[in-house]
């Protein structure tokens, strides 16, 4: 028995977890579950540890290497050499931090794929299927 | 003004209008008209994005920058994009799980206060209204050039196409707009870049040696420094760049024109590949123009530069590619102040009005008549204020909406996703205290107050040494949310297991 979007169709425990319904006054007659039980669980708590595990490095690497850029190239004359006939390294780190945005973005496609089975099959457990997105 | 750039013109302008007219027959809720209801695919959205991103002063500013100041005219583009990360991985998709039309409705989805939401309105419609004076400001100054017209009926002409699309046609128009823009502005870069690279013999070292030679700056040319002497100052610039972009209200909007989180996501890979692309190949526009139309000519035509692509155009395609290329400038202006109208309209009239005002009880058609009124109403505002802005300094303009997006959205959209203790104070504290501090950093700064007569805006000593205060003012923000907190000591654990489970699992939208 899957609860309805709109949350009208709620009877009782609806999957082995067993979801708490209870009224949240605020929102007027919309019924919520646990939302507290749902963080606690391990899929969820998985899928968090999964999700800092990319993001948090990634975010550090692209953060620090473009800080990184504009501080050496403000300060010092370090990129100002030449690579290759007349090309200064500069242009070479700039298309390089380019490059990182396109690779970390590809990646991170890949990885939130992984992280969208996860998001489902932990909503699944509670008895929530996603349907047209009603407004 | 010549046969040829009138016919390009009226095409253009007449197919925008055919557009609008289609998306207002499709326009009949509120929905439809913030979010087009939500019905773009990722490519869709993705390039509405990059049109969003790529305005005339990307596409104009950046190649003229480039031909006049090298590499430091460059250096903005590589925060530009940058930035993307920031908006893919932090606030793309739990802003489309959490919200519904603007960056107030995610805020509240975890605070529901009307502090709050006025809080994120105000910035919102700060932010807006700078960039929209910025656009406006740019857009008259080049369609004067470009067709020969005075600056007033040229910000006229902008204007009321702006407020048609809008007003009748709503975000279904106005992205369509925006994507048939992205994808001329796309044509006519790479038809440039062509024959830019064919005038090098398809040879990049051949192109950088040239380069070396080629301008009033010899060597220096290729390397930094010809633009930006301050290091502090540079590095200010570039961090309000690369933080601001996931601050936009007009780029934030965007996440709510496509159906889940993964679209969003998509839409972002799109933008990012498109606005990339873009930028290298103004490279070769900037390259172009410096060595094909030369340093002289530009300045002597607009001293930002600004006319360097069109000229490049005239140079190597003649009349018709330079009519094609002005045409295009055109489209580009009109579709971003197009969104822009459009956000300003839904901070005003979906969380002020409906939300504050009519606490979230507002009927359908009430609210489809405020989003209305809101749209004519920021038109207006914002025509008004351009024709009395017209000699403020468009670049300080967009760094400046970029800077207080940075200090005083990022700082709260962070913090509601990822920190359990934050509360109502908190948030309030965080916008208001990035945003005050960066507009009162701003008014003592070089750019405002300068003790030479007519260089800026006052004369005076600047307070503050630094052109833009980024480096102070987002910091700032993030200290005012965190202090706010600290002393509201107000928690709602349960509120916030509730946010976290949305935002990353895009579950449980409807409530």
């Amino acid at each position: 028995m899957a609860k309805s979007i709109t949350g009208e169709v709620l009877q009782g425990p609806v999957t082995k977890e067993g979801i708490e319904v209870k009224p949240v006054d605020t929102r007027g007659a919309l019924e919520v579950p646990d939302f507290e039980k749902i963080e606690r669980s391990e899929g969820f708590k998985n899928l968090m540890r999964k999700k800092k595990l990319f993001l948090i490095p990634a975010t550090a690497l692209f953060l620090g290497l473009y800080l990184a850029f504009n501080i050496v190239i403000s300060y010092t004359n370090w990129l100002d050499a030449p690579i290759v006939g007349d090309i200064p390294w500069v242009w070479v780190f700039a298309f390089g931090l380019f490059a990182m945005t396109w690779i970390l973005v590809t990646v991170y496609m890949k990885q939130a794929a992984q992280f969208d089975k996860m998001a489902e099959e932990t909503l699944g457990e509670f008895g929530y299927e996603e349907k047209e997105d009603i407004r | 003004m010549n046969a040829t750039v009138i016919i390009i013109f009226l095409v253009i302008v007449a197919m925008t209008l055919v557009i609008t007219y289609f998306a207002a027959k499709r326009t009949n809720s509120a929905s439809d008209f913030y979010t087009a209801g939500g019905g773009l695919t990722g490519w869709q959205n993705g390039m509405a994005i990059a049109g969003d991103y790529l305005s005339a002063a990307s596409f104009l500013g950046i190649a003229g920058a480039i031909a006049l100041f090298g590499f430091d005219g460059f250096l903005f583009s590589i925060g530009y994009l940058v930035a993307y990360l920031v908006v893919l991985f932090v606030v793309a998709e739990p802003l489309r799980n959490l919200g519904k039309y603007t960056l107030a409705d995610m805020i509240n989805a975890r605070f529901n206060a009307k502090k709050v939401r006025g809080a994120a309105a105000l910035s919102s419609i700060t932010i807006v209204i700078f960039y929209m004076i910025a656009q406006l400001v740019g857009a008259g100054a080049l369609i004067q050039l470009l067709f020969g017209i005075d600056y007033i009926w040229a910000v006229l002409l902008v204007g009321i196409m702006m407020t048609i699309y809008v007003l009748f046609g709503g975000m279904t128009a106005t992205s369509w707009v925006q994507i048939i823009k992205a994808v001329l502005l796309m044509l006519g870069t790479v038809i440039l870049s062509f024959l830019v690279l064919k005038n090098f013999n398809f040879n990049i070292m051949e192109m950088f040696t040239q380069m070396k030679t080629a301008t009033p700056h010899g060597e220096a040319y290729l390397k930094p420094g010809v633009k930006y002497e301050i290091p502090l100052d540079t590095i200010s610039l570039m961090l309000a760049l690369v933080l601001g972009t996931a601050g936009l209200p007009h780029i934030l909007m965007r996440f709510f024109t496509v159906r889940d989180a993964k679209t969003a996501r998509s839409s972002v890979m799109w933008a990012t590949w498109i606005v990339g692309i873009f930028y290298v190949m103004t490279i070769f526009l900037g390259f172009g123009a410096a060595a094909f139309v030369g340093a002289d000519l530009i300045t002597s035509t607009n001293p930002a530069g600004n006319m360097a692509a069109p000229l490049l155009a005239q140079a190597l395609g003649g009349d018709v590619l330079m009519s094609f290329i002005s045409a295009v400038a055109f489209a580009t202006i009109l579709a971003v102040v197009a969104g822009l109208v459009l956000t300003g309209a839904s901070a005003f009239a979906h969380d002020i009005y409906g939300q504050i005002i009519k606490k979230g009880k507002a009927t359908e058609r009430q609210q489809m008549l405020a989003a209305r009124y809101a749209s004519v109403g920021v038109s207006v505002f914002s025509i008004l204020l351009a024709i009395f802005a017209q000699s403020l300094n468009v670049a300080f303009l967009v760094s400046l909406a970029f800077c207080i997006a940075a200090s005083a959205n990022l700082p709260v959209i962070v913090y509601t996703i990822f920190w359990k203790k934050f509360n109502t104070a908190g948030a309030v504290s965080a916008i208001l205290t990035g945003l005050i501090s960066a507009l009162v950093l701003v008014s003592v700064s070089p750019s405002v107050l300068s003790p030479e007569v007519g260089a800026a805006i006052f004369t005076g000593t600047p307070l503050f040494p630094l052109t833009n205060p980024a480096i102070i003012s987002i910091p700032l923000g993030f200290i005012g949310g965190f202090v706010g907190t600290l002393v509201s000591r107000e928690i709602d654990a349960k509120k916030f297991a509730e946010v976290k489970v949305r935002a990353n699992t895009g579950g449980f939208k409807q409530l």
